[in-house]
């Protein structure tokens, strides 16, 4: 492999690069689904090939091929060249690269039981006994149980002087029941919405998770809430459980802290950020309760690696520290304009995209609640459950979550429980209102694998610490 | 294999025929009681600008070949992008092991049977060789109207060429060649100012650079120091680029069979009943003149032209074999790549026009709202089509039948059934827009539009 990456580079040089990287990515994936007792889907597949990336003329160009040959390395190379020089057509300040330690070396991530080695007949055993339980309740009309594996094996290469070989097992397992009647489709999932669970793991992750074991509950919950009266429009306190506030995270403090966002780079798409480039070490972004942290060596989780996918070795950043903005996401170009070095935040979704600004493991650090207490501290408030849908304003400052499930909370008890709760405020003054946060007895790391940014599409694996936490005043029941 | 000038090569796409003999090739690999392979080969280059500079350009080649075996009821599905003698001939095994041990589908109908293509051609020269230069240019064309007015850029030019085939073990056996462009340009002005234009087409000759960019410019001009406005129902004007973002959101939940038959549309148990506004009529129909994308679907059946709403009246979801079997209903050709969660999809929606003019539809509305598009569209509710999302890039006060001030971007909180049962007014002009996919759409009156907030 190391050979390949040579004459990527080797070609690239040659044909005037300044810089050049190449990557090469062999991924392979599975998916299997059972919906309602009957088989949705099984599906293998793999996908290998590679990207150089150059800076020609003092710009960007870069190209891809999964035609793995000494002649198409050195035609792509060519080719990301003379896309960096058309590139000139509408030029900017040239491309200048932070510093980075040149590194040569390896990492793997940890699993025990290679997902890919396990029988279809035990994963389909798993799926189809908690789908069975799922049905068990009349109100079920849809049951969903799924698992995901992906294995990464890739290698990168600079003319730096960099090579490193990087390998590692994602695995991804959920339930899903539907409550439907009465022209209303309900959801109740675990362990999270929209993809499940997921975690840099292996079998051993979908087996603790025990979706049989769960499937009952959560038919249980789906049925009642079919019964269940609406949200009611109220501006009041607010618990947020863990996967739900590690989604608030995402949206309202992991995209708008990408330094790209800030430079504009995504302004057409994805959109810019409420956040100046001016604002680290001064911005009060939340209360002294919300320090977050990205961090990239998070045992096991989807925001793990060894370098990023421009070769910066992985690491643990401040990126608000009790309340105040004390750091951005960064990339080797991005982060001299706030006059540091880049935190290794870049990542790629495969060989045939660049890599971009993306979260790692960006976490609320934990509080010192314990979430029996929390819930009886809180007079008169409501608590959230379980993303169900999502929408944020391109700066990311006004946003809108719906969740799958409520409960009343009166006089520090949890009481009866609504359907259809949803909650909107302004990013800023959401934070700055979060009063409590769960200790780490009640934090864990959600693994988030549908990250969309950049043009062309890229999903990235992403994840977020997170317990519950308390939010004063905030305007929930909205639009219903 | 034929080298393509225009995507500079990155560049080895197979062509049609080669395709095609691929698809069939590994249909015969793949010792199953039934067997569909589907390929596409791909060559795709987009340049990315941003601050009046290009800051992404890249360009990509791949051969994806996806095989489906059927061993009595089982199915299984294998994938990969090697397209050596081995690793065909492992992927075709893969997918026979998958289906041996996958549980029976009893409602599982067998692959569909070979039916005749319309012809159509979806390939321009013009886009095949279309190369970083000719993206470049265009770009700079794009940027020099925000800079002429001291505005920032951003946005892409596009270009794909594909060939999609499909062959299955009945005698399926069908490719095309297909290429599309799509260009967006974002001017942002300052005190807010923001204004966007889109195009969406199979010919890169026909890209209007200029045009695009002046448009996007003087939206931004215009929509400088929005104001505020509190939420409410409001008459609405919806540009098309907002049309197209409520059509979609609408169709992905409501137009399916699998929605359909899950109750979880609003036209499910309603069929033959009038659930929109009777002016409004919505189908598909990939043969029309402007139609990115194939004429057959992913199980190479025809994509037939489908109306799904008449008048106001729930017609038909959209079927593939599968969902056609099971519902007893017509095969209209809307199969995605199996497997997936979503079942049939349109692909090449349209909504009829009317016979006003967007400055017509303006002036009718005593104080209201004009949204030019909307941004990061989430479903709340799927039988309602409830949505919710943002306002972006020119949102505007209508006053006394004109637009009188720029506003906030505002959210809305909205179902899109309620929506379109409340259309006042559409424009005869409608233009192919879309982000992905590309829609057919007018520009739309309606007469109440849920908002619920606004940004800071």
């Amino acid at each position: 492999m190391r050979q390949f990456v040579e004459s990527c580079l080797n070609a690239a040089q040659l044909a005037g690069a300044s810089y050049a990287d190449a990557r090469v990515v062999d991924t392979t994936t599975q998916s299997l689904s059972v919906r309602s007792g009957t088989l949705e889907g099984i599906e293998s597949a793999e996908s290998l090939g590679f990207g150089v990336r150059v800076i020609a003329d003092g710009a960007w160009g870069f190209a891809s091929s999964s035609e793995m040959t000494e002649e198409a390395a050195t035609r792509v190379a060519r080719q990301a060249v003379a896309i960096a020089r058309a590139s000139a057509l509408a030029p900017g300040a040239p491309v200048r690269l932070s510093p980075v330690d040149v590194a040569e070396g390896s990492w793997t991530g940890s699993w025990e039981i290679d997902p890919f080695e396990v029988s279809l007949e035990d994963k389909l055993k798993l799926l189809l006994d908690a789908d069975a339980v799922l049905r068990t309740q009349d109100a079920v009309k849809i049951s969903l149980a799924h698992m995901d594996f992906v294995k990464v094996a890739k290698a990168f290469g600079s003319t730096e002087g960099a090579y490193l070989e990087q390998r590692y097992v994602e695995s991804g397992a959920g339930i899903v029941a539907y409550a439907v009647g009465d022209g209303e489709v309900l959801p109740r999932s675990y362990p999270n919405s929209h993809g499940g669970g997921w975690a840099q793991s292996g079998w051993e992750y979908v087996r603790g998770l025990d979706l049989v074991g769960h499937a009952s509950r959560v038919a249980d919950e789906a049925a009642a809430l079919l019964s269940a009266e609406d949200c009611p429009a109220a501006t009041t306190d607010l618990i947020i459980d863990g996967s739900q506030l590690g989604l608030q995270v995402h949206e309202s403090i992991g995209h708008p802290t990408e330094l790209d966002r800030i430079l504009g780079d995504e302004a057409a798409f994805a959109g810019t950020s409420w956040v100046g480039l001016g604002d680290v070490g001064t911005l009060r972004y939340g209360s002294e309760h919300v320090t977050v942290t990205a961090d990239s060596t998070v045992p096991g989780s989807l925001g793990s690696f060894g370098w990023d996918d421009e070769g910066v070795p992985a690491q643990r950043d401040t990126i608000i520290d009790r309340g105040t903005l004390a750091g951005l996401l960064t990339s080797r170009e991005a982060a001299p304009t706030i006059g540091r070095t880049s935190n290794g935040c870049m990542r790629a979704d495969g060989w045939n995209r660049i890599p971009l600004i993306r979260m790692t493991t960006v976490s609320l650090e934990p509080g010192e609640w314990s979430f029996d207490d929390l819930i009886a501290d809180t007079e008169d408030g409501l608590y959230f459950e379980t993303n169900n849908s999502w929408s944020i304003d391109d700066r990311r400052l006004n946003f809108q979550f719906g969740c799958e499930i409520a409960w009343e909370i009166k006089n520090g008890e949890r009481r009866r429980m609504f359907k259809n709760p949803n909650y909107t405020g302004i990013t800023p003054h959401f934070w700055g209102s979060c009063d409590a946060v769960c200790s780490r007895d009640d934090w864990q790391v959600w693994g988030l694998a549908n990250c969309g940014k950049g043009e062309p599409m890229q999903v990235a694996h992403v994840a977020h610490g997170a317990a519950p936490a308390r939010f004063r005043g905030v305007q929930v029941g909205v639009g219903r | 294999m034929s080298d393509r000038a225009g995507t500079e090569a990155a560049g080895m796409v197979l062509t049609d025929e080669q395709a095609r003999e691929l698809a069939q090739r590994a249909v015969s690999l793949t010792g199953a009681d039934q067997a569909e392979a589907v390929v596409i080969s791909s060559a795709q280059a987009l340049t990315r600008f941003a601050n009046n500079r290009i800051h992404q350009n890249v360009a990509e080649a791949n051969v994806q070949l996806s095989v489906r075996a059927v061993v009595g009821k089982r199915v299984g599905v294998a994938g990969t992008n090697r397209i050596d003698d081995e690793s065909l001939r492992r992927c075709c095994e893969d997918a026979v092991a998958i289906a041996r041990l996958a549980p029976e589908d009893p409602d599982f109908p067998g692959l569909p049977s070979p039916r005749a293509i319309d012809e159509a051609s979806r390939a321009v020269p013009a886009s095949e060789s279309y190369g970083p230069g000719e993206r470049g240019a265009a770009v700079a064309s794009m940027i020099a109207q925000a800079e002429e007015r001291g505005q920032s850029a951003a946005g892409k030019v596009e270009v794909n060429d594909y060939v999609l085939a499909v062959a299955n073990s009945l005698g399926v056996g069908v490719a095309q060649q297909l290429t599309d462009v799509r260009a967006t340009m974002l001017a942002m002005a300052d005190e807010g100012g923001s204004g966007w234009a889109s195009f969406a087409g199979r010919d890169a000759s026909q890209l209007p650079a200029v045009s695009l960019g002046d448009e996007a410019a003087l939206l931004a001009d215009r929509s400088r120091k929005p104001g505020d406005l509190g939420p409410g129902s409001y008459a609405v004007v919806l540009g098309h680029e907002a049309v197209a973002d409520l059509l979609t959101y609408l169709a992905y939940v409501s137009f399916s069979a699998k929605a359909f038959a899950e109750d979880r549309s609003f036209m499910s148990g309603h069929l033959g009943e009038r659930l929109l506004h009777g002016t409004v009529t919505i189908l598909d129909d990939a043969l029309s003149a402007l139609a990115l994308g194939p004429t057959f679907d992913f199980e190479g059946q025809p994509r037939l032209r489908t109306t799904i709403i008449d008048e106001g009246m729930a017609v038909q979801p959209v079927t593939d074999s599968y969902w056609a079997a099971k519902l007893r209903r017509p095969n209209t050709g809307h199969a995605l790549p199996a497997p997936n969660a979503h079942g049939p999809m349109p692909a090449n929606l349209e909504m009829l026009g009317g016979d006003a003019s967007i400055d017509e539809l303006i002036a009718s509305v005593d104080r209201g709202v004009y949204v030019t598009r909307f941004h990061y569209v989430n479903i709340e509710d799927p039988v309602p089509a409830l949505l919710t999302g943002m306002t972006r890039d020119g949102t505007f006060l209508i006053e006394g039948g004109k637009l009188t001030r720029p506003l906030k971007n505002l959210r809305f909180t909205q179902s899109a059934v309620d929506a379109l049962s409340h259309v006042e007014g559409i424009t005869a002009e409608r233009r192919l827009v879309g982000e992905e996919g590309a829609s057919l759409v007018p520009a739309l009156l309606i007469g109440e539009f849920a908002f619920t907030g606004q940004t800071a």
